[in-house]
């Protein structure tokens, strides 16, 4: 093959001509331009924080799209191509320093986000993501408002329920210590409120616990659980003073449930995700020894007998020791 | 002395090219290094928004892509092209006003990517005027090469040239409608196809524009590094249209688990496997060119560079098939995993075949040797060195957290689990800015330096 200049040239356009056929113009012409059932179209302000977070390459940690095999925040739907319709440009992105951020809407209120803007250490203190408070406040609400529309009508359910939920958590927080904890306490299943931390208070136990509150609560409810950790200026009804649960009939039950499931409505965030039932039960007998001042860790079971364990040395079945073979 | 915008002095567009490479490699690097901190320690500088993370990872991508590689390629071709085919270079005044467009583009570019000016897809970042700027750069650069290549004496086309020539045309068009220059707001379409466009482009800036040039190098040095003719002509055929042919389809394996039409999937799987084909091609011909003569490579810190570039080739093109395959993706995808990937592409092979290029051609275009081979030699270890860490470190980063995902954990989780590669990767950074830096004054001095002038040395 004699190679000349017009032939490579020539050469070369036509494999480009037919490569952009086939690899560009064919799908873009089969793809579907059909809403998928969760799909609604953005309001203008969400639009204009779209376009921050076009601005400020946010894709270069965050994904936006749910692959079957993936865990965490919004793998509650696997992405569809009618998802995507009005994407321009898409931000499917590559990189997941960050979580995936396709369903993000309503899973926090927006409260929440404004702390977590102005400072991510503020709620998650071993954050890697860039404060975002040179924006400016008005920025910063259109951000929010375009990730309080992520997941569009499944978010919007969730916004509801945000919102629903912050007027009575409101509500229940200006009508003093008192009331707000019993109506916190009232939400709670009752075989939760009456079920013990089946683990024993160890020290090992609370060390792992301090790590996990170090790394998952500080920002909120502070180094000394007086729920004045530097988020709290951003966030209403405040995290809660741990200290005002003294005497006010809060069980292990009662501490796990909250820490697994959040409490909607308010910052207060769900766990269920980041910690395993250990962790967790970790984390509230470190609170309850610490903060509050009452464990009920390692009493005598009320609700799930085959957990317990008590401290080495107690031993529930007689006091014998085990027979040994000679 | 007078300050001439587009002085015209022979080799004068290659010179430049290569200084502005030195250059935006210090400079490309210093992002990288700082985007790296922030991974670190992300509180060091919170709140100071023109280097916030993520801008300047686009910052740091395209001024290494465009700066730092693809000036020093395009150095490169120019000579290859006016050399192998035995004419002046067409004009040498239309080659410095190409070398102060590409440079304009990559220095408006850092400017206004860092003020919050951006189109966010990957490596197609930079805003409309900017696009503008660089499709006018790259059809000058086409035109004044063209027109070199109708005026030789050289009737036969060597294989360098096939390559710097289907570069150029392919750059061209990738990066037209990779940008959608005809939507100047976005520089976009929309929906899903988007994506599908944008990772047609970014796959062919790396493919279409960094391989090619840096493949024309290669074929280019190592002939004359080992003085033998190279080994075989039906080899370069084969691997000059399989690659145009292959390349060009494989870009939708960068959201491969996106929800794309299943066919393209099907499409961008097998043939990032059959590329294979040409990038063996491409090898085993360089490699049985110089076989027995491995030592003449090491001879030369040029042909050092040239030979290191080929070696990363292979890893990079070896990684590439196995990590496009759905089970291996599954774990890689997402993760640092692939910023090790891309980093050998880039830096270890097209980066170090540009550095040997320059290296190689520097002496011959200033007639005389280089200011320093000592430093020269001390760069090639640093970023080989780097390179090495780097590719350590983030595979082992990228396993971490895709294992980590895959059982489960979230995000956060992972978080502190790859802490100590982040600082891993900063520590090794060092060696590679440092031999950047050490890259600029070698070459400056060997451009501008007083000796050799006065006659001394
Ligand atoms: C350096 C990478 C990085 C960049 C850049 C970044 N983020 Fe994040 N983002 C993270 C990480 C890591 C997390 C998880 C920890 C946390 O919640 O802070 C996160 C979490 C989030 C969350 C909370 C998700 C949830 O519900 O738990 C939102 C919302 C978010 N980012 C939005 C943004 C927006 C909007 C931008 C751009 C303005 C952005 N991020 C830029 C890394 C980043
Ligand atoms: C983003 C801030 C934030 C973070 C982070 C946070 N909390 Fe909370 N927490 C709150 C708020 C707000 C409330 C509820 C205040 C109210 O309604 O009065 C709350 C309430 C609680 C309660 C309810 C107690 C009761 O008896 O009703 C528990 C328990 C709790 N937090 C534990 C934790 C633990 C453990 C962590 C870390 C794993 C944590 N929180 C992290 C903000 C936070
Ligand atoms: C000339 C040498 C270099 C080249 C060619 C290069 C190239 C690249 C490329 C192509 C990417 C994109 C990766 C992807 O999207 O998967 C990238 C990302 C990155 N590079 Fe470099 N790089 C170089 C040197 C450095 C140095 C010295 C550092 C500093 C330690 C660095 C730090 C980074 C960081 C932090 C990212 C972002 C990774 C992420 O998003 O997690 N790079 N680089
Ligand atoms: C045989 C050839 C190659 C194949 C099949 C291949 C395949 C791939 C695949 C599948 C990915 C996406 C990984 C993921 O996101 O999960 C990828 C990413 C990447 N590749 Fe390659 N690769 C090849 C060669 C190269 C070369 C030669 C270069 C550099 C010149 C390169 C540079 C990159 C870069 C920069 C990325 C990161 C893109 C991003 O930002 O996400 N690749 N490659």
């Amino acid at each position: 093959m004699k190679m000349t200049p017009s032939l490579i040239v020539g050469g070369s356009v036509a494999i480009f001509a037919s490569v952009l056929y086939i690899a560009v113009l064919l799908p873009w012409s089969t793809t579907t331009r059909e809403p998928s059932d969760i799909f609604r179209w953005r309001t203008p302000l969400e639009e204009r924080g779209r376009q921050l977070y076009v601005n400020n390459n946010c894709s270069t940690c965050h994904s936006q799209f749910i692959r079957p095999i993936d865990w965490g925040l919004g793998a509650e739907r696997i992405a569809q191509a009618g998802d995507y319709i009005d994407e321009r440009p898409h931000l499917l992105g590559t990189q997941r320093t960050g979580p995936d951020l396709s369903q993000a809407g309503g899973e926090h209120p927006d409260d929440w986000h404004l702390a977590h803007f102005i400072n991510p250490r503020y709620v998650r203190p071993e954050s890697l993501m860039p404060s975002w408070e040179f924006l400016g406040m008005e920025n910063i609400e259109a951000l929010i408002a375009y990730v309080q529309s992520l997941g569009f009508k499944m978010a919007d359910y969730r916004m509801e329920r945000q919102r629903y939920w912050k007027e009575k958590a409101i509500e229940a927080y200006e009508a003093g210590t008192d009331a707000n904890v019993a109506w916190l306490h009232e939400r709670v299943p009752k075989p939760w409120r009456n079920l013990p931390n089946p683990y024993g208070t160890t020290e090992a136990g609370l060390k792992r616990g301090q790590k996990i509150y170090q790394g998952f609560c500080i920002g909120c409810h502070g180094p000394i659980g007086d729920g004045m950790g530097p988020a709290a200026p951003y966030l209403y009804p405040p995290p809660l003073n741990f200290t005002t649960l003294k005497g006010r009939g809060v069980s292990g039950g009662i501490l796990y449930y909250y820490i697994m499931n959040g409490i909607t409505g308010t910052a207060m965030p769900y766990f269920k995700r980041d910690l395993e039932s250990e962790k967790i039960w970790d984390v509230g007998n470190y609170v309850a020894t610490h903060f509050i001042g009452e464990t009920d860790a390692g009493q005598p079971p009320k609700g799930i007998e085959a957990s317990y364990e008590p401290p080495y040395g107690e031993n529930p079945y007689g006091g014998e020791e085990p027979r040994r073979e000679r | 002395m007078k300050f001439e915008f587009l002085k015209e002095e022979p080799h004068g567009t290659t010179k430049a090219f290569f200084l502005s490479s030195a250059v935006w490699m210090v400079l490309g690097t210093t992002f990288g290094f700082i985007g790296a901190i922030q991974l670190v320690a992300p509180e060091l500088l919170a709140n100071i928004p023109w280097v916030v993370f993520s801008r300047i990872r686009p910052m740091h991508t395209n001024a290494v892509i465009f700066g730092f590689v693809g000036s020093g390629l395009i150095g490169c071709a120019h000579y290859l092209v006016y050399t192998l085919l035995r004419s002046p270079l067409y004009s040498e005044k239309m080659g410095k006003l190409t070398v102060w467009m590409w440079n304009l583009a990559v220095l408006f570019g850092s400017l206004t990517l860092s003020r919050g000016y951006s189109q966010t897809r990957e490596y197609a970042e930079w805003i409309w005027p900017i696009d503008i700027l660089v499709l006018a750069a790259l059809a000058l650069m086409f035109y004044n090469l063209f027109q070199t290549a109708r005026r030789r004496q050289e009737k036969l086309l060597y294989v360098s040239v096939w390559y710097v020539f289907a570069g150029l045309v392919f750059t061209f068009f990738i990066y037209f409608f990779g940008n959608a220059v005809w939507n100047p707001a976005t520089g976009s379409i929309t929906g899903m196809p988007d994506g599908i466009l944008a990772w047609f482009y970014g796959h062919g800036i790396v493919g279409l524009f960094l391989t090619p040039l840096a493949v024309a190098i290669a074929y280019y040095v190592i002939p004359i590094v080992c003085r033998v003719p190279l080994y075989s002509h039906t080899l370069s055929l084969l691997g000059f249209w399989s690659i145009l042919m292959i390349y060009t389809h494989i870009g939708a394996h960068h959201i491969l688990q996106a929800p794309t039409p299943t066919w393209l999937k099907v499409i961008a799987i097998t043939g990032s496997v059959a590329m294979l084909l040409p990038v063996s091609a491409v090898l085993v011909n360089l490699w049985l060119t110089m076989r027995g003569r491995v030592a003449n490579m090491h001879a030369t810190i040029g042909g050092k560079f040239v030979f290191a570039g080929t070696l990363w080739y292979l890893l990079t093109c070896l990684q590439g098939p196995l990590q496009s395959l759905p089970s291996v993706q599954k774990v890689t995808h997402f993760n640092n995993w692939v910023v090790a990937h891309a980093h050998m592409g880039v830096l270890g092979f097209s980066g170090v075949i540009a550095l040997g290029g320059i290296y190689f051609i520097l002496p011959r275009i200033t007639g005389r040797s280089l200011h320093s081979e000592f430093l020269a030699e001390m760069q090639y270890w640093l970023v080989l060195v780097g390179m090495a860490g780097f590719f350590t470190v983030l595979t082992v980063a990228g396993l971490i957290q895709g294992h980590g995902w895959l059982q489960g954990e979230t995000v956060y989780r992972m978080l502190p689990q790859i802490h100590i590669y982040m600082v891993l990767r900063l520590a090794i950074g060092v060696l590679i800015v440092s031999g950047a830096i050490l890259g600029l004054y070698n070459i400056f001095m060997t451009l501008h330096g007083s000796r050799g002038k006065e006659g001394s040395s």
